[in-house]
């Protein structure tokens, strides 16, 4: 196959990219989200143990935002990745952060978007399992039927209104 | 990416949606093993039972859960009645019966009763619940004798519970093994043979062993977790591409002769988006003498440990992580879904490239041989037909094979595709043959 021989070259230079407007996803009404969007959508949230945005504490940060446009014009699913910058290398609270951008997009975003949020690479001293969790959709799911936790992440989420 | 298909033989085409949806999420379905009825678990805490006749909901399971419903599994072999397990993540499993006596009756009078009818008789009975794991069930299955129940959670193990009578279910077994969340569990379609797959990336098979149940071999291979584990049906070189016995090279022949030793294989997927096929090495023969010698088995001298190896690699069509594959107990096909929404269905066949190799004919050294044939497969696996979208822009959490049984069906023995998604839509697909 030839899928080895290919370059990994950055998506965003594709010139095959354009699923956008391709015909058989027209109802979709593709507003054309970009990264600064998903930044005002995210930056707001606030920490869950400071009086602070994670905006504000550079936990969520433009240039670590990126929109994967759909890989093949038959399909309209575009994946958003959000690497986020725990405060302290031992945050204990970077997966309930992370769960919180993951929640918040979940709920702001139209379904054709996937959302990978990850802790950015040697921020955070357990990142793989952080990253792990954050990425099993039967964990998050079972997570947000979790009363104390959605407790947590609604007050996070409550100053993005 | 999207470089055409090898050989494009098939069209996945839309058939129904069972109707109502619902309105939330809907994890797995499990076709009833004699009615033409699929049981859907939903993450609003219920289930439904659709017909595959009719495409819709006839019933609703209620009141049995507190969280999502994650898993559901028939209790295969029962007669005059229906037996459903389900699984959830409030961390128990449900037993519920319905007696199915005077379904046929029901069927042909066209008794016809309200979905909201109070009638009792007439809907799933809670029979009992098996509490035991400490968090989230993901998956649960019936042996197919219908004598265990597995079942497997968030807690890191897994439970075979055994049922001595109606409603009265013995654990016999607390497997500790994975490191992590278990996903999946399967069972062996002829031996009683457990396998689970985990959020740890591996994958383990058990078996009773001096009444203890222990692990038999660990499967290494995925690295990411492994969603979905299952065996390949009985009796498959009679139904898939096996059956075409002549003119076989005496290479072939071999081969096929070393898959029947080895029995169903196993398919598992993960979230490394491969598809990965597993086979038993064939154990010596000597050994299987020794096991019909009737020696109890606490002085058997041979190991219980079995030897798995990675047979193939399916050719990789996902873009994301794939939760489901199911194996066509009438074809040999292979179907898959994921988050990607996409359904891929894969075909097994001799593989075009027959390797030079100058094999010594009527070798005494058989087992020399066997090493051989593990290292170059003398089959390949080739994407048949790729469906984009089938839930729309929503992942797909499950996929499986199912009988036809609609008045469209075109032959007794036609399949139909299940998939279930997060649009909390199950939806129907049949297979269309290219004509080339």
């Amino acid at each position: 196959l030839f899928d080895n021989l290919t370059p990994t070259y950055n998506y965003l230079s594709d010139p095959f990219d354009g699923p956008d407007s391709s015909g058989d996803s027209d109802d979709d009404s593709v507003e054309d989200i970009d990264e600064q969007e998903i930044y005002d959508l995210i930056s707001s949230i606030s920490d869950p143990e400071h009086p602070l945005s994670l905006g504000s504490l550079a936990v969520v940060n433009l240039p670590d935002i990126h929109i994967i446009p759909p890989t093949s014009p038959h399909s309209s699913i575009s994946t958003v990745v959000v690497e986020i910058t725990p405060t302290i290398t031992h945050c204990s609270l970077a997966t309930v952060i992370g769960l919180g951008v993951r929640v918040r997009l979940e709920q702001a975003l139209p379904p054709r978007f996937r959302v990978d949020v990850r802790v950015k690479k040697g921020t955070h001293s357990t990142d793989t399992a952080v990253n792990k969790q954050l990425g099993d959709k039967e964990r998050v799911a079972a997570a947000l039927e979790n009363g104390t936790l959605m407790g947590v992440i609604r007050k996070m989420l409550a100053t993005c209104e | 990416m999207t470089s055409p298909l090898e050989a494009p033989s098939y069209t996945i085409q839309p058939l129904a949606t069972l109707s109502p949806p619902s309105s939330s999420r809907t994890w797995q379905s499990a076709p009833h093993p004699s009615l033409p009825l699929v049981a859907t678990a939903c993450s609003d805490r219920n289930v439904r039972v659709y017909s595959l006749t009719s495409f819709t909901l006839v019933h609703t399971v209620t009141g049995g859960h507190k969280r999502s419903v994650r898993t559901v599994s028939w209790k295969p072999g029962v007669k005059g009645q229906s037996v459903l397990a389900t699984g959830s993540f409030d961390a128990s499993a449900g037993i519920w019966r319905r007696d199915e006596r005077g379904l046929e009756d029901d069927f042909t009078a066209q008794k016809q009763r309200g979905d909201d009818d109070e009638e009792e008789d007439d809907d799933y009975q809670f029979s009992c619940i098996l509490d035991g794991h400490d968090s989230e069930i993901k998956s649960l299955s019936w042996s197919p004798s219908g004598q265990y129940l597995a079942t497997c959670s968030r807690d890191k193990s897994v439970w075979i519970w055994e049922e001595l009578e109606d409603d009265n279910f013995e654990t016999v077994a607390v497997l500790q093994e994975h490191d992590q969340d278990v996903k999946c569990v399967a069972w062996h379609p002829e031996e009683d043979i457990l396998a689970s797959a985990s959020y740890d990336e591996t994958v383990r098979l058990y078996k009773e062993d001096a009444d203890d149940w222990v692990q038999i071999a660990q499967l290494n291979g995925h690295d990411e977790t492994v969603w979905w584990v299952e065996f390949e049906g009985s009796g498959m070189s009679t139904k898939d591409f096996r059956a075409q016995r002549e003119n076989l090279s005496q290479e072939r022949a071999q081969h096929l002769e070393l898959l029947e030793r080895s029995g169903p294989r196993l398919a598992t997927c993960s979230d490394d988006r491969t598809i990965r096929i597993w086979r038993r090495k064939p154990k010596e023969n000597r050994q299987y003498a020794s096991q019909n010698t009737g020696i109890p088995s606490i002085i058997r001298s041979f190991n219980i440990d079995e030897d798995w190896f990675q047979e193939a690699i399916l050719p990789q069509r996902h873009d994301r992580v794939i939760y489901s594959i199911s194996w066509s107990r009438k074809t040999g096909l292979i179907v898959s879904a994921g988050s990607d929404g996409k359904i891929i269905l894969y075909k097994e066949r001799w593989e075009s490239q027959v390797p030079n190799g100058v094999k010594a004919d009527g070798d005494a050294n058989a087992p020399e041989d066997a090493e051989e044939s593990q290292r170059t497969p003398l089959t390949e696996w080739i994407v048949v037909a790729e469906l984009f979208s089938a839930h729309g822009v929503f992942e797909v959490n499950h996929v499986c094979w199912a009988k036809r049984n609609d008045k469209g069906r075109r032959h007794e023995d036609e399949e139909i595709i299940v998939s279930t998604g997060d649009d909390g839509e199950v939806k129907v697909w049949t297979l269309d043959e290219l004509k080339t």
